[in-house]
């Protein structure tokens, strides 16, 4: 199968803890097509207790068998990218919205949908320009009781559908008298 | 027991039924198994006269001179045993439904049961069987059994006939007729054939003489 990996940086945010019992937790706030040059876990920005940390780049993978997932994500309002991180690390970015969903069914993982960038999204269109196979959705249906397939035996059963013995001596013909 | 017998004479009612018994008991007797030379030798004995009935008759005699008992048998079992299955599957819930063992032979059960018949020990096949029904017709015909209990007079037996054989016995003898191993049974089949019509136009006969006889009185 087919398959195109591009790198992706990431950032992340970190809000002040709005009570004295909980913590900072790292948000993922941007997606940026270009890698810097920062090591990861750096500082970037401090507003006030604002802080913004560069979560390193990560490998967004697209698959030729999931190019329909990319195109439902090409045409909603706001393409996306799945950041899902456990604990203030990145585990996966996808471009798939149903693999990036299902992420979130897991409330200790935080997972956010963060715009794509424009030249992830040229990317993402070409590989679907080139990979793309549309394939009609076809539903099953249960055969009639009319057509060919009848479970019914036939009346007068035709000699070809006998049960013969084929090999050994009783498949041979009578010999003959002599 | 020759159609010219029943044409000829004018019998009376009980002979007439005795006949028609004996016609029944032959048409189960050759199609429950295969007959061996005794009976062979009976059937070879049949004469007919010119009625197709009787010309039936000539032809089942005639095939019943030649044949030998071994090749009606092995012809018996192509027919009827086969390897998996036979050509044919003499029964009234096949040929009704499609299917073995359905509805039709509950009915025929039901029937039975409310006769007071059972099957007898030693008989295997499923009560629906050609042979066991044709028995059963040659009782009621003879008043072996009593079909009264099914519906007020004739209508008994001729109900009976018209539920259990009058839908399916002419098409399981048409196909008696043509199936690819029968020779011997062909002349059966013929045979067969014209009596079911025979029986069916009686029957339809006795069942307008009926409704005539009430609107009459």
């Amino acid at each position: 199968m087919p398959r195109a990996v591009l790198r992706i940086a990431v950032t992340g945010v970190s809000y002040p803890p709005a009570n004295k019992w909980a913590q900072r937790r790292l948000y993922p706030a941007a997606v940026m097509a270009d890698i810097p040059a920062f090591e990861r876990g750096m500082l970037m920005a401090e507003q006030g207790e604002v802080r913004t940390y560069y979560m390193g780049d990560h490998a967004l993978i697209l698959h030729s068998g999931e190019t329909a997932h990319y195109i439902d994500n090409l045409q909603a309002a706001k393409p996306s990218l799945w950041v899902s991180c456990d604990k203030d690390v990145v585990q996966l970015v996808t471009a798939d919205p149903y693999e990036g969903e299902a992420m979130a069914s897991d409330p200790e993982r935080i997972v956010e949908a963060l715009a794509m960038p424009l030249a992830v999204r040229r990317t993402i269109e070409a590989f679907i320009a080139e990979h793309h196979v549309a394939e009609e959705f076809y539903k099953r249906k249960r055969v009639p009781a009319t057509s060919t397939h009848d479970p019914r035996a036939p009346r007068i059963l035709s000699p070809d559908e006998k049960w013969v013995q084929s090999r050994g001596k009783a498949g041979l013909p009578p010999k003959e008298e002599t | 027991m020759s159609a010219a017998s029943m044409v000829q004479t004018a019998p009376n009612r009980s002979e007439y039924e005795e006949l028609r018994a004996q016609q029944w008991r032959l048409i189960s007797t050759v199609l429950a198994r295969a007959p061996d030379n005794e009976m062979l030798d009976t059937l070879a004995g049949l004469t007919g006269d010119e009625t197709a009935l009787g010309q039936a008759y000539g032809a089942l005699a005639n095939a019943a001179a030649t044949v030998e008992s071994d090749t009606v048998a092995q012809e018996f079992f192509e027919l009827f045993v086969g390897v998996g299955r036979g050509e044919l599957l003499p029964y009234a819930s096949f040929y009704l439904t499609g299917f073995l063992n359905e509805r039709p032979l509950a009915d025929l059960r039901r029937d039975l049961h409310l006769m007071g018949i059972e099957r007898a020990q030693g008989r295997f096949e499923p009560e629906d069987h050609i042979a066991s029904i044709a028995e059963v017709m040659a009782g009621l015909a003879l008043g072996d059994f009593d079909a009264g209990v099914l519906g007020c007079g004739a209508a008994g037996e001729a109900g009976f006939f018209a539920r259990h054989l009058q839908p399916w016995a002419a098409q399981f003898f048409d196909d008696l007729a043509v199936a690819p191993s029968a020779e011997f049974y062909r002349t059966v089949a013929e045979v067969g054939r014209i009596f079911i019509d025979i029986e069916i136009r009686a029957f339809a006969l006795e069942a307008n003489a009926h409704r005539c006889a009430v609107s009459g009185s």
